[in-house]
């Protein structure tokens, strides 16, 4: 097999001779992790985040895997680690998946914060949410009521099962409707959808097929409602339906214009990688945080009295009528 | 296609498993030279050695059956279906309040348990109903994944007791507990295969079932018993990926399917059966974990590793068909 | 020869049996099964899976396999989607692209079989991860929506009009000619051409197929490159139906053409399989899965039942086989 050894060396010759060693600057390297790439809501927030990036002179490595699977953050996260960056910033796909791997990053001295969906949180150093997950919950089935009424049979579809940020808008939502809105009938259990808007589509047909009374669908997870209206208006039925979620206003104009989509809600997915790596570079240069800060570009937060956990700011509703204002 | 030419063991061993040697020689020293200050850490290695023991036991589940002739689709799933099955019985137990080591006991006697099932049933199938493995296994693995859906709803299952994350994350002594396990499947799997009558006629089978028939072994139970050891193999995974995900879910693992194919066949095991080495499989399940790593630390992207393990599969292909085309010349 | 053709007849025609009793069970259980409206669907969400098992069926009869198919289609889309959308809004120009793609990836993973002698499983998994890397490398996961409208137009538009919708009559779709026209292409290359007689010959026995005087290289480079060409026209036809282009939305899928192909009673053990076979077999997949839907059980209990079936119907195959070899084992012993 000599001609195998000696292809190897010629390779390793060759790659030897062109491999230089790159010398990194010294900035500080923060990773931002979102559930996935690909989606329009996780790429509006990598513009963000790659300009707090460029506004405060850091290192922002934006990157997650394709598709919303715990696993792979998982193992990209190891990757880094080995690399060796000096802050984490993750949505996780599911909070149990990554608290090893999140343990990890702290031991070995990486600042760890999670954003968009929190994850176990004895494990970040700090918390980054857009909005209070209780207030947005129960403004989601108030915006279903809104439109299709207090009684009736109604589905949920959410992204992936285990992210804890869309779990706990539903958790809010199924309690508040409990007492204020008896009369709702949730058919089935809520479907999830990988964060994919195709399933979305697909799995919207099929309850379609299935519950035939059905008046409200409610999509949590951006590409969600934008598959939900695609289906209901290729099956016409945009006026006997209604759907509801958050989504990008962009996306979801065509489908409120015909009323297939009634009403989103949602915050700037922009400003929330920005926020994130403003207050990860703050931590790392010991600076904590502090309730009713002004943050450049974002606006003013507040933090939970835990010290950990900082909210964004309210939602905002898109409908026919201001979808267009919105870039985003 | 290929049958054994009859040379002398050793004479074989020298040509295929010294070349994966050098090859992994060659790699490790290219990482090591692009990514100096990164590679060659301690970190690193560490890291590795956690990533490895996945992926090689899972290499070398795959490589017992493909030595028999067959191939098992089906071993993410049976990994995946001990780990549910096994997360169900552990969060239950902690749910329960009862104590850690009686939880973990009983968990990990539950995921051998379900990977002694899964390959049992799949030995019943092959070998009793003969039905070509391929499709047997194909037919299982959905079997299996719709029993986990069915468990999980979609979901993961999660609250283990802290301590079960002891298996896939702490190191002994600086040796990660995986690697650790890891070598232990391997030792066993190599006396095992290469050193054991089970192992020989496992050989003989796949290098011709009708003839091993002839023989007078039973090759129905032999074959019954590779696929149990490959479900106890995939157990063994399952219980490293559990730990390491802290949770379980049935898409956990769904790479490794194929990547243990690659590996398998990388380290010189015939597709049709008949020739495998242990040792071959670890050099080339190190070669893949190795170039993954490197390329990683070095900053290329992960799409592109991807494509550089399909054609450095199809490359070693290639290069062993041009060499086995100058030896040999029957047909 | 009598003796395949009564085989034949037995085969397909119990797996016909099992589909119309699924039918007749799931109508029972949820009488909307039976509306044009739900059929059509049916038709609609399936008609991919069926074009890509009749290509993957030449294949399977030869008894190779091919677990690129979906890195393939996925790749596909993404070639006529951006096709469509920086070079120009032809439908047709797409799905020639569409197709000559294809048939260029098998035509590789041919060569690689046929010529440098890869077994297929592992040459198919080198492509499939080249393929999928380099998709996913260029696309970083991101969808191409927005394609050209008169593409949009065309993937909608449906022929005769059989029901009502809302205020329009919806017929049957579009996609339908292009599985009639591969439906028809593969039956007449496997029943009336030398090459569709030389794939039966290589899948019964290769040697004995290449003393008869096939060129099995040749032969299996073309079925492969053939297989490529309708995953092509598989993509562009997906990318039809579904409007948008998402590089992870095959992802797994080519385990179940595979399962589809062999549930439609294609036999790795004896080169038998057919067009029929394996439209009866997507068949049988879909209908499982829409009567799972309308009858509100989870959906995760129909891999456990096309598993069961799948096992069901191999153990069926391969018993069938094992009579017919032990009646006709003297005269094979006399021709070794």
């Amino acid at each position: 097999m000599n001609r195998t050894q000696k292809f190897v060396a010629v390779l390793m010759v060759l790659l030897v001779t062109t491999g230089v060693a790159f010398a990194q600057a010294k900035k500080p390297t923060i990773v931002v992790m979102p559930k996935l790439v690909g989606i329009p809501y996780f790429n509006a927030s990598e513009t963000g985040a790659k300009k707090a990036g460029q506004d405060l002179g850091i290192n922002v490595i934006y990157t997650g895997p394709t598709t919303a699977d715990a696993a792979e953050q998982v193992r990209m996260l190891e990757d880094y680690i080995s690399k060796g960056v000096d802050a984490i910033c993750v949505a996780p796909n599911d909070p149990a998946a990554l608290t090893p791997v999140l343990k990890r990053a702290k031991a070995a001295g990486i600042l760890v914060l999670d954003w968009d969906t929190p994850a176990d949180k004895s494990v970040v150093d700090l918390s980054v949410h857009q909005i209070d997950d209780v207030v947005y919950g129960q403004h989601i089935w108030d915006l279903l009521v809104k439109e299709m009424g207090d009684s009736g049979d109604y589905a949920i579809l959410t992204g992936g099962l285990s992210a804890a940020n869309l779990n706990g808008w539903i958790d809010a939502g199924l309690a508040y409707a409990k007492t204020k809105y008896p009369k709702l009938r949730l058919v089935t259990d809520k479907i999830p959808t990988d964060e994919k808007q195709q399933v979305a589509y697909q799995k919207t047909l099929d309850l379609i097929k299935a519950y035939p009374n059905l008046k409200g669908i409610i999509g949590v997870s951006t590409p969600t409602p934008i598959g939900a209206a695609q289906a209901v208006q290729e099956k016409g039925l945009k006026n006997k339906i209604a759907v509801v979620g958050t989504a990008l206003p962009t996306d979801s104009r065509p489908y409120l214009e015909d009323g297939s989509l009634r009403v989103v809600t949602l915050w700037d997915p922009a400003k929330l990688g920005y926020l994130t790596v403003v207050l990860a570079n703050n931590m790392l240069n010991g600076k904590k945080p502090y309730d009713g800060q002004e943050i450049a570009n974002v606006g003013k937060i507040s933090v939970k009295p835990d010290g950990k956990t900082v909210i964004m700011g309210p939602p905002t509703d898109f409908t026919k009528e201001n979808a267009k204002n919105y870039a985003f | 296609m290929k049958k054994n030419t009859g040379k002398k063991p050793q004479a074989r061993f020298q040509s295929k498993e010294s070349v994966l040697f050098f090859i992994f020689i060659g790699i490790f020293v290219l990482m090591c030279v692009l990514s100096p200050q990164t590679f060659l850490t301690w970190r690193n290695l560490q890291s590795m050695a956690f990533q490895l023991p996945e992926l090689g036991i899972f290499a070398l589940a795959m490589m017992l059956v493909i030595v028999s002739g067959g191939m098992n689709l089906s071993i993410t799933f049976t990994a995946a279906l001990a780990s549910i099955v096994g997360g169900v019985v552990l969060s239950t137990m902690t749910a329960a309040g009862m104590g850690p080591t009686i939880t973990i006991v009983a968990g990990l006697a539950t995921f051998v348990l379900i990977g002694f099932l899964c390959g049992a049933l799949n030995g019943v199938i092959v070998a009793d109903i003969g039905i070509a493995p391929m499709l047997a296994t194909l037919g299982t693995s959905t079997l299996f994944e719709g029993v986990c859906l069915n468990i999980t709803k979609g979901g993961a299952i999660s609250g283990f007791p802290d301590a079960f994350l002891w298996f896939g994350n702490a190191s002994v002594l600086g040796i990660p507990f995986p690697m650790i396990v890891f070598v232990a499947v391997v030792v066993a799997s190599y006396f095992l295969l290469e050193r054991s009558p089970f192992g020989f006629k496992t050989y003989m089978i796949g290098c011709s079932p009708t003839v091993t028939e002839y023989s007078g072994i039973n090759v129905k139970k032999t074959l019954r018993i590779v696929y149990i050891i490959s479900g106890i193999l995939c157990a063994i995974a399952g219980v490293l990926m559990s730990s390491r995900y802290n949770s379980a879910k049935e898409s956990y693992g769904s790479s490794y399917m194929l990547q243990s194919i690659s590996a398998a066949v990388l380290g010189g095991t015939d597709i049709a059966g008949g020739y495998g080495k242990v040792v071959g499989t670890v050099l080339a399940v190190m070669i893949i974990q190795v170039i993954s790593s490197g390329l990683n630390i070095f900053g290329i992207n992960r799409f592109i590793t991807t494509v550089v393990m399909g054609a450095i599969l199809i490359l070693v292909l290639t290069i062993n068909y041009i060499s086995s085309g100058r030896k040999a010349s029957s047909k | 020869m009598k003796v395949p053709q009564r085989l034949k007849q037995s085969r397909e025609f119990g797996i016909f049996l099992i589909l119309l009793a699924v039918c007749i069970i799931v109508t029972v259980a949820a009488p909307s099964f039976f509306s044009i409206e739900n059929l059509f669907d049916i038709l609609k969400g399936n008609v991919v899976l069926a074009i890509m098992a009749i290509g993957m069926l030449p294949v399977i009869l030869t008894g190779g396999i091919d677990v690129s198919v979906g890195s393939m289609v996925a790749a596909i889309t993404i070639i006529v989607g951006n096709f469509l959308m920086k070079g120009s809004d032809n439908i047709l120009l797409a799905f020639v692209v569409g197709c000559l793609s294809g048939a260029f990836l098998g035509l590789i993973n041919g060569l690689l079989i046929a010529k440098l002698k890869i077994p297929p499983i592992v040459a198919t998994l080198g492509m499939m991860s080249i393929i999928s890397g380099i998709s996913l490398y260029y696309t970083n996961g991101n969808w191409i929506t927005g394609l050209p409208k008169n593409f949009i137009d065309f993937g909608r538009t449906t022929l005769g009009s059989f029901y009502q919708q809302g205020d329009e009559m919806i017929g049957l779709p579009v996609q339908l000619v292009f599985l009639v026209f591969v439906a028809v292409l593969s039956w007449f290359i496997l029943r009336h051409t030398l090459v569709g007689r030389g794939i039966y010959a290589i899948g019964g026995n290769r040697v004995s197929a290449e003393r008869v005087g096939y060129s099995v290289d040749n032969i299996t480079v073309f079925l492969y490159a053939y297989e490529g060409f309708v995953v092509g026209l598989a993509g562009a036809v997906h990318t039809s139906i579904m409007r948008q282009v998402d590089p992870n939305a095959f992802n797994g899928f080519e385990m179940q053409v595979i399962s589809a192909v062999v549930l439609g009673g294609a036999s790795t053990l004896g080169g038998y399989g057919s067009v029929i076979g394996t439209l009866i077999g997507v068949a049988l997949f879909a209908v499982i899965n829409n009567g799972l839907i309308l009858m509100h059980i989870p959906t995760f209990w129909q891999k456990i039942v096309v598993g069961i079936v799948l096992i069901a119907s191999i153990s069926f195959d391969v018993t069938q086989k094992k009579y017919w070899e032990s009646h006709n084992t003297k005269v094979d012993i006399e021709e070794a």
